[in-house]
């Protein structure tokens, strides 16, 4: 078996896993991180997103082996930054959350999106999400939250 | 169990590609849906896997002369956001999957995956692209058209790698791509049809169009290009049936979970014709 | 104190953002247990014999025979088995569980089971089963229920009648898409079987439990956990999910987890009925509709589950929001070798109202009038009867409702301006009512509702109900319920996932009940918890009862098939791309009546998602079964919206109080899905010229009538 090594929030992970294993498999399995969740295995859904080295990736699609040394952020990890705390607060004024099940991956890839334009258009708010599904909401309260977040967080971003 | 391969240097990738029948997974997003298995378990590779998604040598963009040349592995992403990638290079890239797949999915797996419906095929089909095969022998250049075989099928051999792809780039007067997917986005294509073209004081000097999932593979027609090349714009309408002929007999689509054999059909020979009869007339 | 229907934070909100909610599949047990289905791939079978492999230690097989109880699901007709008996009845039907520590070795294990069949005659559509003679699916007949009523004089009406118009429509599938699948986990504590998990109606698996296991209720606890969405799939199929795990977990002696996975859950869970209406409408001398008669068959799969309650509201809810006075409504749920359909927002409803509301527009274009203006003549008024006879003894505020959208969206204006010529742009209305609660006099016959309110102290109120929290704000709205009743802030209000031991049998979280049942219920506790709040501690309970001022005969379906109604209007307006003709939807507004918002916010998130659940059921997800096999088994091909299928939507509320509801709410949860897909519809037909006659309107579709020159 080889060993994978990667760095998750901030910290060095190193498992003897096969560097087939999903990614979202580690997570969730092997390191008991749950915030990733999955929808459908085929990265047609996006609940399984995460970050890796800052660009949103469905984890589900992800060998292990492939992300040898990167850096993956996971919500657990996110959450701790003061970027959270405004997409939080704009999440829950905009009403982006119901029942919750794509919203961690929602939120990471709200931060993708705001790390590389701070100031999305709504268009480009909806194009970059387009891969997270969320079958409650219908969409537009999470593009406001995005909206409310690039304006709340002036700096930030 | 599989094994799998991390080679620090294209070299070693293709010394091993050499030595024994591996898959070569570069972004994976295909592989891994393909393969999967329960959550939880391994996905099932029938053979070792051979890592090259990380190769620095294969996701390089650069330009040379006329080309634009594209590392096998680069990600749809990484190409999207290249100043010196054309912007028609560009057009099919933007309407592909979501944005965390294009972060992770390369066009060296799109074009190996060989799916009739595969979204870079036809912009590569109709801007005379070619690839680069490397094996420890050496390397070999293929015209897109004679690599991709059929469904699924290319004519890479197992001790090969894709490595490059090689764009020609031009000044086209006309760059045109629509694509009828399942939905808006993140969606696999019905029909894709991409198009570019030179005109000049009411005369078409070239027109190239490739259509995609509307037959086993992208579908392009010399035969169709040659009789509007050198054609005054004026002429189209009459020599429309004529070219919308050479399309129709090459067009062999399917009835499957996503569309019909009758859309497909009726909708590439309508997207024809709008581009010949109103996108090109109006913008010449 | 802020104003009623002011927004405040979600119950849930901080566990969801920040990732801590703890969904099923994230709990892990010690020693727990992995169980995987093994599922019948024929359409119609006998299973002559099964050969199971020697198992590894700790590995184990859980089928029929597990079962100490009745091997039947209690829903209405108990007919579907939790695991196959003696045949199978559908693709997906559940046969056997391997149950053990490693998945891989779970899948080796099923890879090596045998199944032998003898293959049977299968049903595989509406039409067969209607040619079907013998062989029935279900008892000596091809349908699971045939309802009929009438109203007022049909056969003379008809007599009567210069002319009739008439109108086929069918719809499709439709797969919830919880984003959550099934999830359920089993273990058991001290002689006591404990199932958790994913879950809308925690007393029917309780109840399916008690059953399967043949234990005493004591001996069976079930807790909902946070739940990844619902939309009906939720209510009954936990039920079967649920007693497997239960099952696994008896007989291995370990925690058990059972988790479909995506494919799995669309091939196997319920779905959506398909639906044939088949509408005439007879006018006089006039032109004034004298009477209805409507036929309808609806691909109810191969076990009755709830079909026949889905087809009553259907029937009920299919002569529209129009007063006609004579009518005959006759509706069959067919059995077939299909996947079983059951529950789904708006249970009937969106079937019916596609069908009532394309039908008019029909009529209107006979007739050469505009079509809003006709259904107007026609609109329901306070002191009219219902399609069943029922009393409307309430305001109804369609004109107000009207009035409204035409405000935001300029719909008559702009179908002027459309019907004009401009070609492959169109705009279309709906006009719509959902009823709320359980059908007939169910709230008083099937449920036995219980309520609880505790007081632990003047800060810590808990609610005790069964109706679970699935993302539509429940666990928000109620304890603002109380809160504001007690006139105490809510933050001293607690909800607690329901969990049997602690909770009372509130029924299920179905029908738009939760509010203007349930609700009320608990405003009413709390109003009596007010009255003795001197009290250190104390615990206030409600029972359900009938209103006096309502009456239903379920054998003749004569009276208020509903205790109340909501209402509403969509208008949808699509530019169609005339060379795919993809519909590209460029405006949504919507305004409807669902009493008094407790929350403006959640109820905005209702409108929202159930709109565009509405919009993709219209035109985008396609699912058909061939030879009994599901063809869109996965995300990639059975296509849900995405943020960039449908743009903003533009909502209002008419603001009418409804007296029996906890301030004035009534229903809110499906009557958001079930106007979407007429008003989609009719957009197209507007910009196409051409009738649209079934959902899903894909461009497939649209190729097959636009070549149909």
């Amino acid at each position: 078996m080889n060993r994978v090594q990667f760095v998750l929030n901030g910290s060095e992970v190193n498992l003897p896993v096969h560097p087939l294993k999903r990614l979202i498999d580690v997570l969730r399995d092997d390191l008991h991180i749950t915030g990733a969740k999955e929808g459908c295995g085929e990265g047609e859904c996006g609940a399984c997103a995460v970050l890796v080295d800052g660009r949103l990736v469905n984890a589900c699609l992800v060998p292990v082996g492939s992300i040898c040394g990167y850096n993956v952020v996971t919500i657990e990890g996110f959450r701790q930054s003061s970027r959270f705390e405004i997409l939080k607060d704009s999440f829950e004024q905009a009403g982006s959350v119901q029942c919750g099940f794509c919203t961690p991956a929602m939120i990471l890839a709200a931060e993708a999106l705001l790390s590389r334009n701070s100031h999305p258009s709504e268009e480009q708010i909806r194009q970059a999400m387009a891969g997270n599904l969320c079958r409650c909401t219908g969409y537009t309260m999470i593009v406001e939250a995005v909206q409310l977040a690039s304006r709340k967080g002036a700096g930030l971003w | 169990m599989v094994r799998t391969h991390h080679p620090d240097s294209l070299k070693e990738a293709l010394s091993i590609r050499g030595m024994e029948k591996v898959t070569v997974l570069a972004g994976g997003t295909d592989l891994m849906v393909r393969n999967r298995s329960w959550s939880g378990t391994l996905p099932v590779f029938e053979r070792d896997v051979l890592f090259i998604g990380h190769l620095e040598e294969l996701k390089k963009i650069r330009e040379k002369g006329e080309f634009i040349i594209l590392g096998a592995s680069c990600t749809l992403a990484q190409i999207m956001h290249d100043g010196r990638v054309p912007e028609y290079v560009k057009l099919p890239l933007a309407q592909m999957a979501s944005s965390a797949i294009r972060n992770v999915a390369t066009i060296g797996g799109n074009i190996c995956n060989a799916s009739p419906a595969g979204d870079t095929l036809p912009m590569l089909y109709a801007l005379n692209a070619s690839l680069q095969l490397n094996s420890e022998q050496g390397s070999r250049i293929v015209t897109i058209q004679d690599f991709i075989t059929g469904p699924g099928g290319t004519g890479l051999q197992d001790d090969e790698i894709l490595t490059e792809i090689h764009i020609p780039t031009a000044c086209f007067s006309h760059q045109y791509y629509k694509k009828a997917g399942l939905r808006k986005a993140n969606a696999i294509s019905k029909v894709s049809f991409f198009a570019v073209a030179n005109s000049n004081h009411n005369r078409i000097d070239e027109v190239r169009i490739a259509l995609g999932a509307v037959a086993p593979t992208p579908v392009r027609s010399r035969e169709g290009e040659a009789l509007l090349a050198g054609l005054e714009i004026e002429a189209l309408p009459e020599r429309f049936y004529d070219v919308k002929a050479c399309y129709e007999q090459l067009l062999s689509p399917i009835d499957d979970v996503r569309s019909t054999e009758k859309y497909r059909h009726k909708a590439a020979l309508l997207i024809l014709e709008d581009f010949l009869l109103n996108v090109l007339r109006s913008h010449a | 104190m802020k104003g009623l229907s002011e927004p405040i934070k979600r119950y849930d909100f901080d566990e969801k953002v920040e990732g801590r909610a703890r969904y099923c599949s994230d709990v892990y047990l010690e020693g727990m247990l992995y169980a995987r289905t093994l599922r019948s791939d024929r359409p119609r079978a006998k299973i002559l014999e099964i050969a199971i492999p020697p198992l590894p230690d700790g590995y184990f097989i859980v089928d029929k025979d597990d079962i100490p109880g009745k091997n039947s699901v209690p829903i209405v007709y108990d007919d579907e088995p939790f695991l196959a008996r003696e045949a199978v009845n559908y693709v997906g039907e559940p046969i056997l569980l391997v149950v053990g520590p490693d998945k891989q070795t779970i899948l080796d294990i099923l890879a090596a089971i045998r199944v032998d069949y003898e293959d049977l005659e299968p049903v595989l559509t509406i039409e067969d089963a209607l040619n079907c003679r013998e062989n029935f699916i279900f008892q000596d007949r091809p349908h699971f229920v045939e309802y009929q009523y009438t109203k007022g004089d049909i056969n003379g009406a008809i007599a009567r009648a210069s002319c009739w118009l008439e109108d086929v429509f069918r719809t499709g599938y439709q797969e919830h898409v919880a984003l959550e699948t099934q999830s359920v986990l089993a273990f058991l504590e001290e002689g006591r079987i404990t199932v958790s998990g994913s879950m809308q109606c925690p007393y029917y698996l309780k109840d399916a439990l008690v059953q399967a296991l043949n234990w005493p209720e004591d001996r069976v606890r079930v807790v909902q956990l946070p739940t990844g969405g619902g939309f009906g799939s939720k209510e009954d199929y936990p039920s079967i999910v649920g007693v497997h795990a239960a099952l696994a977990a008896v007989k291995s002696g370990r925690p058990v987890q059972l988790v479909l996975e995506r494919g799995e859950d669309i091939r196997c869970t319920t779905k959506r009925h398909p639906s044939h209406v088949h509408i005439k409408s007879y006018l006089d001398h006039e032109n004034n509709i004298r009477a209805r008669d409507v036929e309808v068959l609806i691909d109810a799969g191969a076990y009755a589950g709830l079909s026949s309650v889905v087809l009553q509201r259907l029937i009920f809810s299919v002569c529209g929001v129009y007063r006609v006075e004579n009518l005959r409504v006759h509706g069959r749920a067919m059995a077939t070798n299909n996947v079983v359909c059951g529950a789904f927002r708006g249970f009937g409803g969106p079937q019916a109202f596609f069908a009532i509301e394309m039908h008019m527009e029909n009529i209107a274009q006979k007739l050469g009038v505009d079509s809003l203006e006709l259904k107007k003549d026609y609109f329901l008024r306070r002191g009219d009867t219902s399609s069943t006879g029922g009393l409307f003894q309430f305001e109804i505020v369609l004109p107000q409702i009207i009035e409204q959208i035409e405000e935001i969206s300029g719909y008559s204006q702009k179908r002027k301006e459309l019907s004009g010529g401009l070609g492959w742009r169109g705009i279309g209305c709906s006009v719509f009512f959902h009823g709320c609660g359980f059908t007939g006099k169910g709230e008083k016959d099937i449920l036995k509702t219980r309520v609880r309110l505790v007081k632990r102290s003047a800060s810590e109120i808990e609610i005790r109900v069964a109706n679970t929290e699935i993302g539509q704000g429940a666990a928000t709205t109620l304890c603002k319920i109380v809160a504001r009743a007690l006139e105490i802030p809510v933050e001293h209000v607690a909800y607690i996932y329901p969990d049997t031991d602690l909770c009372p049998d509130s029924g299920p979280t179905i029908a738009s009940r939760t509010i203007m049942i349930i609700g009320k219920l608990l405003y009413d506790c709390a109003l009596e918890m007010k009255e003795k709040w001197r009290e250190e501690s104390l615990e206030v309970a409600r029972g359900y009862t009938y209103p006096a001022n309502l009456s239903w005969d379920n054998a003749r379906f004569i009276g208020n098939a509903y205790a109340e109604y909501s209402w509403g209007a969509n208008v949808v307006e699509v530019e169609v791309d005339p060379l795919t003709l993809e519909i590209n939807v460029l405006g949504v507004w919507a305004v409807y009546d669902i009493g008094t918002p407790i929350d403006e916010r959640i109820v905005k998130g209702q409108i929202d998602g159930g709109l565009v659940q509405g919009l993709g059921y219209a035109g985008m997800e396609l699912l058909q079964a061939r030879q009994g096999r599901l063809q869109q088994e996965n995300l990639a091909n059975y296509i849900i919206p995405t943020f960039l299928d449908f743009p903003p939507i533009v909502s209002r509320l008419v603001e009418n109080p409804y007296e029996n509801g906890p301030f004035g709410a009534r229903g809110l949860g499906e009557i958001t899905l079930v106007g979407a897909a007429p008003a989609l519809a009719l957009a197209v037909q507007n910009a196409v010229g051409k009738p649209i006659r079934q959902l899903p309107v894909s461009p497939e579709y649209l190729m097959e009538l636009m070549c149909d020159e």
